[in-house]
């Protein structure tokens, strides 16, 4: 009798922490897509053999991802919408608002085609900065693109006016997922390259 | 040109890589050092792409993807980036994945590497004070030609001729990954798909290819990869997410 009870509490001992072993990795597990942080999980070694069978896409080698939240509120600021500024049009707009300098140069780029339209930009640079940047002519489609700019909260500034006047006066370069030669040409990065 | 009347150092834009290369040295030097200087790291990232690029089927990655190079045979550039590769494939739960499309395509780790070298060469040859601008991915040292912390745009994800955030600092890796051009994405490796819910991320950090992998894979892995980046203690971040809505890191280096 003394046997039997041993084995059905260790029995069931057994099965609690199993239970527990295998409940609590799956307790904190709130969403199946979530990436695990950084860890020491496996590697894939690369090999001379790599080939598509040897990407990671099954993820069966992949650790199930653990983390709790798409987002810690506490570790960010976020500031408060800023009120609409957007232009009504892709209108041209004008430098005369700028007081001439005697070292103010005007730089304008080459007009640019792409599948929306075309791309000018002019900028105006006093001694070694740029003072101002405006887009001389951009696609038709932008229009639409500023109305979802007003959506962007925080420290997101909203049109080009408005953010070159407050922040682009000052800038060295400028990080971007410029993939192809033909998207520098369109950036602000090449406006600054151009200005020497 | 007039840059140098105004200014010492040098600038110079190439087209390595598919893309733009900026280099701004901001050393007072004389000119013909600047350029020898500048000679060194076009002529490194020329190397870089002769050996890694994908587009040239006899780049080393494209004849060892084909395996026509045993991994035993191939140059330590090649052996060193595949072991990256493959610690970022760890680092980010298989999101950077060399793999992604098929093949084998090192190019988001690469491009931020190769800069990166070029830069740690550049202060090693006692040229302290640049940025060089691979495409988007930046790495500054020192200050600028101005003599105060280089300042950083973060490109407008709607608007190319205009920046959402401005950085500063005088030793950053600013890395930008994300989607602005129609027919531009980046593939979530673990659905096969064009990844969606975030426009574009940015990571600062120290190593520029580091950075640049890990804003690749908080892309790929869409709403999640913002959750994943706050558990970076290393690498401030900002996120833009499809619905224009801005996040980021407190400890971000943001200029004013």
């Amino acid at each position: 009798m003394r046997r039997v009870l041993l084995a059905i509490t260790g029995l069931a001992a057994g099965t609690t922490a199993l239970v527990v072993l295998k409940g609590s990795p799956q307790a904190s597990q709130v969403a199946q897509n979530l990436p695990a942080a950084p860890s020491s999980s496996a590697v894939p070694s690369l090999s001379a053999t790599g080939s598509s069978s040897a990407a990671p896409t099954t993820g069966a080698a992949t650790p199930r991802p653990r983390a709790t939240a798409t987002r810690a509120p506490g570790s960010r600021t976020s500031a408060s919408a800023r009120p609409s500024t957007a232009r009504p049009s892709s209108a041209p707009r004008t430098t005369t608002a700028a007081p001439p300098k005697s070292t103010t140069r005007t730089v304008t780029g080459t007009v640019v085609s792409n599948e929306y339209g075309n791309v000018q930009v002019q900028i105006v640079v006093s001694g070694d900065r740029i003072v101002r940047a405006v887009a001389l002519e951009l696609p038709q489609k932008f229009v639409q693109s500023e109305r979802r700019n007003e959506e962007v909260e925080g420290r997101y500034s909203g049109t080009s006016g408005q953010v070159v006047q407050r922040q682009s006066a000052d800038l060295d370069t400028v990080s971007g997922a410029t993939a192809t030669s033909n998207s520098y040409r369109q950036s602000l990065q090449a406006a600054i390259d151009r200005a020497g | 040109m007039s840059g140098s009347l105004i200014r010492p150092g040098l600038r110079r834009v190439e087209q390595v890589m598919g893309t733009a290369i900026s280099l701004d040295l901001a050393d007072d030097l004389p000119p013909a050092r600047l350029h020898e200087l500048a000679d060194d790291v076009f002529g490194w990232l020329r190397e870089v792409d002769a050996r890694f690029s994908t587009y040239r089927s006899d780049s080393e990655v494209c004849r060892f993807d084909r395996g026509e190079v045993l991994l035993s045979e191939a140059s330590a550039q090649l052996r060193a980036v595949l072991e990256r590769c493959a610690d970022l494939w760890g680092d980010t739960d298989g999101f950077f994945d060399a793999y992604a499309t098929g093949q084998l395509d090192p190019s988001g780790y690469v491009k931020g590497w190769a800069a990166q070298v070029a830069s740690d060469r550049l202060i090693a040859a006692g040229a302290t004070n640049h940025c060089l601008n691979a495409g988007g991915d930046v790495r500054v040292r020192g200050c600028s030609a101005t003599g105060r912390p280089w300042r950083i745009g973060v490109r407008h994800p709607w608007d190319a001729m205009s920046t959402c955030l401005v950085l500063t600092g005088t030793d950053l890796a600013v890395a930008t990954s994300g989607v602005y051009e129609r027919g531009h994405h980046v593939l979530d490796p673990r659905r096969g798909a064009p990844a969606t819910g975030l426009r574009s991320v940015t990571v600062v950090g120290r190593d520029l290819g580091v950075a640049d992998a890990y804003a690749t894979a908080a892309v790929a892995m869409g709403v999640a990869g913002i959750g994943w980046l706050d558990g970076l203690p290393d690498h401030p971040h900002a996120v833009i997410t499809d619905g224009g809505r801005c996040l980021h890191s407190t400890r971000l280096p943001l200029a004013d």
